[in-house]
C-alpha cells in the first residue's frame, strides 16, 4: 500500500489531519476556519443571510471529525474545491468543533470511528435494506441532518452512483419512493439536526487534557499493558504525549507522540509505542476524567484493541485493571492492580487472601494472592482505598466454556507485489466458569476474562474442506494473529481462484490439564480497494 | 426452480436456500460491518455467507462490476467517482499487481 498514492490524493476519506507530525493543525493561521469557508466554498455554496445557519448545505449538518474529513476530501477530489492542506485542516477543525456530535450521540456507534470492522451490525431493517447494503450503519448514524439534508443525501447517491437502481433491494421495489417517503423521515427523527444533547454539550464547560493519564490496553502480538501517559498542551488543542509503562509480564513499554482534540472530547493521537506506529481514537467522558476507545496499528488498522485512559490528577482515584482477572479455587498467584491514586490495603473480597505485597505504587500494586479451596465461585469487587472496581476479579472452579473473540471476522488477501497489504485478524480467548447451574452456555456463566490459548484453524464447512481452504487461505500464529494468503489468482486452485477461505478459528485454553476450546468464524476474502475514515 | 435440476455444487447451494428473499434478508442483516450486502454477485461474501458463489478469481471479471459501481464502497467505481482508477491496467487478470487502493490520507 502506498503511503499517499496518486490515487489517495483523490480520497474520499481522511483520518488525520486528525493526528500526526506532518499533518497537525497549526496554531496560528492567517485565516480562521470560517473565513476559509467564506473564501473557498462560496463558489458552489451560498451565504443564506440567516446568522444561525449561515451557509447553504454546510450549516444544516453535524458530523464527527472523521465524517467532516470525508466530506472535505470529497469536496476537494470530486468538486475541485481549492484549499491548501493547511486550509483543509482549519476548516476540518472548525466544523468538527462547531457542528459536531455530543458525546452521548456517538456512544452506540463508536466502532465506526475506531475502525473496528470485525463485528456484526444490528441495523434497523429500513436502514439495512436501503443504506447499509453498501456501507456501515455507522456511516450515516454518526451524522445529524435536517430532513431536507437527509433527502439531499439520497439525491446525492442517486446522482453519484446511478446504477444503484439496478441493485437487488432497489430494482425489485420502488426504492426511491421508499427512500424519500419512509427512510428520510425516519433518519430525520432518529438522527435529528437539532438535539438537546448537542445544545447542552455546546453550553458545557469542556474538559482539559493536560494531565497524566493511567492507560491500559492490549497490543495484538504483544499482550496486555499498563502505562502512564503524560499529556502536555502545545496550544490550539494540540498535545504532546509521553508513555512509560510495562506489559503484563513486566517488560518495559515506552512511546511518544502527538494528539489533537475535536469537539471538546474527541481525542486523536498518533504515537510510536514500543517501536510500532499506532493511533488512539478515544472519547473523553463529559467530566473529562476518563477516555475510552481503541488503540490500533497505523499500518494495519485491523490490529488493535480497546484502550482506557484514566485521569491521574490530584485527588483522582480509580482501579482501571486487574491482571489477570481470574484466580482458581485453591490457587496461589500474582495479581496486579492498576489504576490511579491507589492508596491503602487492597480488598479483594471473600475467600481471597493477600499473602504478600510484592510492590506498591499509586498506579500499580503487585500482590501474591491465595484463593481458599472453597472460595465461592463468582465475581469480586476490588478496592484500594477509595478506588473501586466492581466485579473485577473472578474466582472459578474450572473453565467450562471458551469464547473466541471476535466471533465473526474477516481477513483479506494482499501483498504478493500488490500495493495493498494483507488485512490480518487477531483473536483472543475468553474463559467462563459454568456458574451455579453447572451448565456452560447459560445466563449464570461467570466471565473470567481473557486467558492464554493455543490457536489452530479448521475448515468452516464441507465446501471449504473440498476446496482445501486450509492450505491456501493463510495461517494463525501462537499469539492468535491470522495472516492471510497472497493476493492474486492462484493457478494451483480450482479455476485459479484467489487464496480465499471459509475457516473456523479454534482457541484452546489449558486449564490445569483440562483443555477447553471455543471457535470463531473467519472469512478470508478479497481486498478492500476503498477504505474510508468512517467504516 | 422445480423444473431445473442442479448439476454442480453452486446450483445445489442455490436450490437449498429457502428462497431468494430470505437469503437477501439474512445477508442484509448479518454481514460483517464494512462488507457489502449486495450479493448478486457479492464482492467479499456470497448470498450464503460463504465464498463459493463469488466470481473467482475476482480479477477475471473485476471491471464488469467495478465499472458499473456494483460495490462502490469496496471497489472504486470508474463511472463517476474514480474514473482513472484502472487507467493503463486494461486487463485486470494480467496486471492485477498494479491495482492500487483509495485509502484515507494517513495510510
Amino acid at each position: 500500500m502506498k503511503q499517499i498514492s496518486k490515487k489517495s490524493a483523490l480520497l474520499i476519506g481522511g483520518f488525520l489531519a486528525l493526528a500526526g507530525n506532518s499533518v497537525l493543525y497549526a496554531a496560528s493561521q492567517p485565516m480562521s476556519g470560517e473565513q476559509i469557508i467564506q473564501k473557498r466554498c462560496m463558489d458552489c455554496h451560498s451565504e443564506t443571510g440567516n446568522p444561525s445557519l449561515p451557509y447553504s448545505r454546510i450549516s444544516e449538518q453535524r458530523k464527527t471529525p472523521e465524517g467532516w474529513q470525508m466530506t472535505i476530501q470529497r469536496m476537494v477530489s470530486i468538486h475541485e474545491a481549492k484549499m491548501s492542506a493547511d486550509e483543509r485542516k482549519q476548516v476540518h477543525k472548525f466544523l468538527s468543533d462547531t457542528q459536531g456530535l455530543a458525546p452521548s450521540e456517538t456512544t452506540a456507534l463508536r466502532y465506526g470511528l475506531e475502525r473496528d470492522g470485525n463485528l456484526l451490525e444490528n441495523n434497523d431493517p429500513a436502514y439495512a435494506e436501503m443504506c447499509a447494503r453498501c456501507h456501515s450503519g455507522a456511516r450515516f448514524g454518526l451524522q445529524r441532518r435536517t430532513e431536507e439534508e437527509w433527502s439531499l443525501l439520497v439525491q446525492f447517491h442517486m446522482g453519484q452512483i446511478p446504477t444503484l437502481e439496478l441493485h437487488s433491494l432497489a430494482r425489485d421495489r420502488p426504492w426511491f419512493d421508499l427512500a424519500m417517503n419512509q427512510v428520510v423521515p425516519k433518519l430525520a427523527q432518529d438522527y435529528p439536526f437539532e438535539s438537546a444533547a448537542w445544545k447542552s454539550w455546546q453550553a458545557a464547560d469542556k474538559p482539559t487534557f493536560e494531565h497524566d493519564w493511567a492507560i491500559t490496553g492490549y497490543i495484538p502480538g504483544k499482550g496486555d499493558f499498563d502505562a502512564l501517559m503524560q499529556v502536555r498542551a502545545k496550544g490550539g488543542d494540540l498535545y504532546g504525549l509521553q508513555v512509560i509503562g510495562q506489559y503484563a509480564d513486566g517488560t518495559p513499554l515506552t512511546g511518544s507522540g502527538q494528539a489533537i482534540t475535536y469537539t471538546g472530547y474527541e481525542w486523536r493521537a498518533s504515537l510510536t509505542l514500543d517501536g510500532i506506529k499506532m493511533r488512539q481514537i478515544l472519547a473523553a467522558n463529559e467530566q473529562g476524567t476518563r477516555m475510552q476507545g481503541r488503540l490500533f496499528m497505523a499500518e494495519a488498522n485491523e490490529l488493535g484493541a480497546a484502550m482506557v485512559a484514566q485521569r491521574a490528577a490530584k485527588g483522582d482515584h480509580a482501579v482501571t485493571g486487574v491482571m489477570p482477572s481470574h484466580i482458581r479455587q485453591g490457587a496461589r498467584q500474582e495479581i496486579t492492580i492498576v489504576g490511579v491514586g491507589l492508596k491503602g490495603t487492597p480488598a479483594l473480597g471473600k475467600g481471597l487472601r493477600i499473602v504478600k505485597t510484592l510492590s506498591a505504587g499509586a498506579n500499580r500494586i503487585r500482590l501474591l494472592v491465595e484463593a481458599e479451596k472453597d472460595a465461592a465461585v463468582g465475581l469480586r469487587d476490588v478496592a484500594v482505598g477509595k478506588a473501586q472496581a466492581p466485579a473485577a476479579l473472578a474466582v472459578y472452579d474450572k473453565v467450562a466454556r471458551v469464547d473466541v473473540v471476535p466471533g465473526e471476522s474477516v481477513a483479506r488477501v494482499g501483498g504478493n507485489g500488490t500495493p495493498i497489504a494483507k488485512a490480518k485478524s487477531a483473536y483472543r480467548a475468553v474463559g467462563y466458569a459454568a456458574g451455579a447451574d453447572g451448565k456452560p452456555g447459560t445466563e449464570d456463566d461467570v466471565r473470567l476474562g481473557y486467558m492464554p490459548a493455543t490457536w489452530s484453524l479448521k475448515p468452516f464447512d464441507e465446501t471449504a474442506k473440498e476446496d482445501n481452504d486450509l492450505k491456501y487461505a493463510g495461517a494463525i500464529d501462537a499469539n492468535g494473529v491470522f495472516v492471510p494468503g497472497d493476493a492474486g489468482p492462484n493457478p494451483e486452485r480450482k479455476m485459479s481462484t484467489n487464496n480465499v477461505g471459509n475457516l473456523n478459528v479454534v482457541g484452546t485454553v489449558d486449564d490445569a490439564g483440562n483443555k477447553v476450546s471455543g471457535e470463531g468464524h473467519l472469512l478470508v476474502t478479497v481486498q478492500h480497494f476503498v477504505r474510508a475514515s468512517v467504516l | 426452480m422445480k423444473h431445473l435440476k442442479s448439476i454442480n455444487k453452486k446450483a445445489k447451494t442455490v436450490e437449498e436456500a429457502v428462497s431468494r428473499e430470505e437469503v437477501e434478508e439474512v445477508m442484509a442483516m448479518q454481514t460483517v460491518v464494512g462488507c457489502t450486502a449486495t450479493t448478486d454477485p457479492g464482492w467479499e461474501v456470497d448470498p450464503f455467507g460463504g465464498l463459493a458463489s463469488l466470481c473467482a478469481p475476482m480479477e477475471s471479471d473485476l471491471y464488469g462490476c467495478a465499472d458499473a459501481c456494483w460495490w462502490p464502497a469496496q471497489v472504486p467505481d470508474t463511472m463517476s467517482t474514480y474514473p482513472d482508477w484502472s487507467k493503463g491496467i486494461d486487463k485486470a487478470n494480467v496486471d492485477w499487481r498494479k491495482l492500487d487502493g483509495i485509502f484515507p490520507e494517513d495510510e
